[in-house]
């Protein structure tokens, strides 16, 4: 079996790269989100509990209800931990283009590497599949009408709003620009169904993706940004976010020795694994909210 | 070239730091109690219940309350489990759940010392900030307080407001 959850709660980093960028959002989105670690500190802070033997039930309860993969809490998290994986691989072949410029016998590399645009742009919709493939595996479907799942899906905060916040600043502004929700649309109304088998981010998550078939698949893509693209464009508006604000607030915790965006947004990819981190603690909370229900 | 040269030493600044960072996690992480130890001594494997017989949670959501100047988000559904949040202007005041307990036989057990009974049905409080009811000694529908004004009163109105009627009939 994979880890328990409350081992990945436990080993979350209190301090990495990771956080560091977490942390740069609390500009944007201030006192959302707090690093919690360890699972007895999260049943704590979820519950307001603080008796010793409730919280070992509590917990008992929810290292059962993660321990069982029928509940779907361990799909979950292979989503949110495999997506990552795949983010740093094409960070890594990002950065390899960015340093091996002009390098004569590494050129090889740079035509293996799928052209970063169009890669970012199909990371970018998967980490939003991921998230709405994820939610559903943890949560099912709440509520009986479409009204209510959609008021369940916008009741997003805490670290699942952090997550979605990065996802928008450093898989969408910083390596594609201000103009990525268009830049998006127009890589996925060009996509076909071969692009979509040939790029590592989906071939890692395909069997999780919704559809019979690859072309089933890229509907359901595209109907995945569809349905969120509204709400990232109002994000960046309202909260007046630019590439360069991204940037700026990441030079609190990192000083970043160049402001070229796209080789900014290839080390992120690398450095950071923000859904799994957030990921993780998203499971957590939501396995101890149904746990101290159901004990 | 320049340009180049300046992004080879931020590669090597950053890489630094993400160095420095990872040494800087191992003695934090040292100097933390280990609470995974004890989580292993807790773990128990999963007690075998007849999942067929275990309540959708989808069945639960048509009994939950709600009432003017209150939003009620359902924010889970699973096997044998519903759960929504009690907001109000923006404010998350409580958590209102059902479960069927045939997935978890334990948390029916403490009820059989109940000395509280609301609408018949026994009623008990879980640790400070919880109150539940079991409905047809199978149903638990609970009450939890997410906001310090809402009261263990509060969590008992709120608890008479469920169709408990409606709840009880999908056993009989």
């Amino acid at each position: 079996m994979s880890k328990s959850i409350f081992k990945l709660v436990y080993v979350l980093p209190l301090n990495n790269l990771t956080v560091f960028a977490l942390r740069s959002l609390d500009k944007i989105l201030p006192g959302e989100w707090e690093n919690i670690v360890g699972f007895e500190n999260t049943i704590r802070q979820v519950t307001g509990e603080s008796d010793t033997a409730l919280i070992e039930q509590i917990g008992a309860r929810a290292i059962q209800l993660y321990n069982d993969k029928s509940e779907g809490y361990q799909r979950a998290m292979w989503l949110y931990q495999t997506i990552d994986s795949t983010g740093r691989a094409l960070g890594q072949a990002a950065l390899a283009g960015k340093v091996t410029e002009n390098v004569p016998f590494l050129s090889i590399v740079n035509r293996l590497t799928p052209k970063p645009e169009k890669a970012q742009t199909i990371d970018l919709c998967m980490k939003l599949v991921t998230e709405i493939v994820a939610f559903c595996k943890i949560n099912g479907i709440p509520g009986d009408s479409v009204g209510d799942f959609v008021k369940a899906l916008g009741d997003y905060g805490g670290e699942s709003l952090v997550r979605m916040a990065a996802l928008v600043c450093f898989d969408g502004l910083v390596p594609l620009g201000p103009n990525f929700i268009k830049q998006t649309e127009q890589v996925l109304g060009n996509l076909t169904p071969k692009d979509l088998d040939s790029n590592p981010a989906f071939k890692a998550i395909k069997e999780a993706v919704p559809g019979r078939k690859t072309a089933d698949q890229l509907t359901f893509i595209g109907a995945s940004f569809e349905s969120v693209k509204g709400w990232m464009g109002n994000f960046v508006e309202s909260k007046g976010i630019t590439p360069q604000s991204v940037a700026a607030n990441l030079k609190t915790f990192v000083d970043i020795a160049d402001d070229k965006m796209d080789y900014f947004g290839a080390f992120l990819d690398i450095s950071t694994n923000y859904y799994e981190h957030t990921g993780v603690q998203t499971l957590a909370r939501r396995l101890v909210e149904r746990a101290v229900a159901e004990i | 070239m320049l340009r180049k040269v300046s992004i080879a030493i931020g590669t090597l600044l950053l890489v630094g730091l993400l160095a420095v960072g990872g040494c800087q996690l191992t003695q934090l992480k040292a100097s933390q109690p280990s609470d995974s130890a004890k989580w292993e001594q807790i773990e128990e494997p999963a007690i075998a219940v007849d999942k067929k017989a275990i309540i959708n949670g989808g069945e639960f959501n048509k009994f939950f309350p709600t009432a003017d100047g209150y939003d009620r988000v359902y924010t889970q559904e699973k096997n044998g489990f519903a759960e929504a949040k009690l907001n109000q202007n923006g404010n998350t005041l409580a958590m209102l759940s059902v479960s069927d307990t045939a997935s978890n036989p334990n948390a029916a057990l403490k009820y059989q010392n109940s000395e509280r009974a609301l609408a018949g049905y026994p009623l008990v409080e879980v640790g400070s900030t919880a109150t539940s009811l079991l409905v047809a000694e199978r149903i638990q529908v609970k009450v939890l307080s997410r906001d310090t004004d809402f009261t263990p009163a509060d969590r008992e109105a709120w608890l008479e407001k469920f169709d408990l009627t409606g709840l009880a009939q999908l056993i009989n």
